[in-house]
């Protein structure tokens, strides 16, 4: 293909004063109306912005040596474990690792945002004495300026795109994808569109090892793929470094995930130098072509079903068609800040204050990402269940229902309906209201909307919904809703003492 | 308009709400109520703008403490990074995005605290 500019001569530009950059948002629209012809013929460099919940994100910290001198073994900063898998006195704090004493409210990420801010940070640490390293304990206070190195190094940052979630349950959810209201209430969703960096270069022919960045308000790099990196989908991510001691707490902020845990959000801002058409065609793509999916986060399952399409378009709009119904949609992510990041890194290269770096290697354009099996065995329902199930009929008479329940020495009878299908529950709690309140039928007293379990689902989300309904056991039944088995808590505490003694 | 209304010891054996809806004829919705053996306090809406003085005077004759509530949502705008993580989980849609913050319609919250729980950036108060 064609090169329209080499980098050098861009960077020539960006001395003399006379390059000419546009922000993404600026690109999309001057190519709407100009062409794209027009467009890649003028315009050097287009700049990007994403600003969001970055989990995969940490810094590596040299604290200097004490004296007596420390081989740190284990070590907090305002409570907070970093990891000592290092040498004696590095760590790497990441943005997830959460307070001993605060728990999600306070966590690694602002811990990063504190030491940005020169605010002054507790170190306690435990050694592991030696005869070169003879101090035990440590305690004292540090702020960025004190530290050797403060590198921020994230392994996962800038995706391409992400999916948006919405909650089919009955109930609201606390997600990574923020609160999710019952019956499909409201679509979440994260991710700048057309501003997101690696979807403004989807064929990875700029942006690779070496790429010179905006990153946390600082200067940054690129040093290769993000880990799940898969741009075959359009899953493409980073892995980024920068100096911290550089970095603008504006850009990396601590954050809290409601019932989730702690986050750093970091900004991101990438160049992308319109180097030949083809990446003067992907930079002008517009919100309306840049498709996402709407994932029902209510299935707590790797595989979440998919509920229609979706582009950054109709999610930025504040609502989208589920259905015949409209949700309103909102997002994790900042627009604003992405906005203002990009602006940013353009009047840098306008003011000559950044040059672009030709990458190193580029990142693969291909990458299989595998899920976990889990290769040990893990008991399921149907390896717990009992089979032999004492059931009853709608029209059986109460005392029938008394009786199997003594005899048998149970506490849940399911009640079966034509062609074997469970259409309610009965508990010997149900039968004492019977009595109390003198009710004759079984139809009256029996719970109609029964939890269920199904026979290959896994022990640990029945446990979590026996809690949540506060139950203590369930039908199982199949996919035609028959009746193949009972789980109850006692089942499940039988098998652990299996397990455990 | 939302009131707040403080109980002390002496009120708290007596229907104070329930006289002030007989004395006015008008609808009265309880916010949030928290009240002990010793005092406590209630916060009301009062959807009819027009029985919002009634109400009040109703109330003072039961010798409770009314304050109007005209400010109750706090936003603290240095931690706000106007990412929208609070508006659509907002149950009676009060929140909107503007540019670099958001924008509260007082008038429809219903302190459920859903954005109080949403913010990651903990930007949000209800006093």
């Amino acid at each position: 293909m064609e090169v329209l500019r080499k980098y050098e001569e861009v960077n020539e530009k960006i001395r003399k004063g006379d390059v000419v950059v546009m922000t993404a948002d600026e690109y999309v629209e001057y190519v709407r109306r100009y062409g794209v012809e027009k467009a890649a013929k003028e315009v050097d460099v287009v700049t990007t912005g994403t600003f969001g919940a970055m989990c995969s994100s940490g810094a590596f910290l040299n604290f200097g040596h004490s004296d007596p001198p420390i081989k740190m073994f284990k070590c907090w900063l305002n409570d907070v474990p970093a990891y000592k898998g290092l040498a004696a006195v590095d760590a790497y704090i990441g943005a997830t690792a959460i307070s001993e004493s605060r728990g999600i409210e306070y966590g690694g990420g602002h811990v990063i945002e504190d030491l940005v801010s020169h605010k002054e940070v507790e170190l306690r640490a435990e050694g592991f004495p030696t005869d070169c390293y003879p101090r035990r304990y440590l305690e004292t206070v540090i702020t960025i300026d004190d530290l050797n190195q403060a590198v921020l190094v994230n392994p996962r940052n800038a995706y391409q795109r992400y999916n948006a979630a919405t909650n089919s349950t009955d109930r609201v959810l606390y997600t990574y994808m923020g609160t999710l209201l019952p019956r499909y209430g409201n679509v979440m969703y994260s991710g700048s569109g057309q501003l997101s960096p690696l979807y403004k270069d989807r064929g990875l022919e700029t942006i690779g090892i070496g790429t010179r960045i905006f990153l946390g308000g600082g200067i940054g790099y690129v040093i290769g793929e993000g880990t799940q990196h898969k741009p075959q989908d359009y899953l493409a991510t980073l892995m980024v470094k920068g100096d911290l001691k550089q970095m603008n707490p504006r850009y990396l902020r601590g954050a809290t995930i409601h019932r989730y845990g702690s986050t750093l959000y970091v900004g991101i801002g990438i160049p992308i130098p319109i180097i030949n058409m083809k990446v003067a065609k992907t930079a002008a793509t517009p919100d309306e072509e840049i498709f996402t999916e709407i994932l029902d986060y209510g299935v707590p399952s790797r595989a979440r079903p998919v509920l229609r399409k979706v582009s950054y378009a109709e999610l930025k709009s504040g609502k989208v068609l589920l259905g015949d119904r409209e949700a309103p949609t909102s997002s994790m992510s900042s627009l604003a800040y992405a906005r203002e990041i990009a602006e940013t890194l353009k009047r840098w290269i306008q003011e000559g204050r950044f040059t672009l770096n030709r990458p190193a290697e580029l990142l693969p354009i291909h990458k299989e990402f595998k899920p976990l099996e889990v290769r040990r065995y893990e008991p399921r329902v149907k390896d717990v269940m009992t089979t032999k199930v004492v059931s009853a009929k709608p029209e059986d008479d109460i005392k029938k229902v008394a009786k199997l329940i003594v005899t048998h020495g149970i506490d849940h009878v399911p009640i079966i309906g034509p062609e074997g299908k469970l259409v309610g529950i009965v508990t010997s709690w149900d039968l004492a209201r019977a009595v109390a309140q003198d009710k004759k039928s079984l139809k009256e007293i029996m719970t109609a909307k029964v939890v269920t379990a199904r026979p290959d689902e896994a022990l640990d989300l029945v446990i979590a919904r026996l809690q949540q309904y506060r139950i203590s056991g369930m039908p199982v039944v199949d996919e035609e809703e028959k009746l193949v088995g009972i789980v109850t808590s006692d089942d499940i505490a039988r098998l652990l003492r299996r397990r455990v003694l | 308009m939302k009131l707040k209304v403080i109980y002390e010891k002496k009120h708290v054996d007596k229907p104070v709400l329930a006289s002030v809806v007989l004395k006015t004829g008008t609808l009265v919705n309880i916010l949030e109520a928290k009240m002990s053996p010793g005092g406590g306090e209630i916060l009301v809406d009062v959807p009819k703008a027009e029985y919002v003085g009634k109400v009040i005077e109703a109330f003072k004759e039961e010798g409770v403490t009314v304050k109007e509530l005209t400010k109750h949502f706090e936003l603290d705008i240095s931690r706000c990074v106007a990412c929208g993580a609070c508006v659509s989980p907002c149950p009676v849609d009060a929140i909107k995005l503007t540019g670099q913050a958001i924008e509260v319609d007082e008038g429809k919250c219903v302190r459920c605290q859903a954005c109080v729980h949403a913010c990651p950036m903990r930007a949000i108060k209800l006093l």
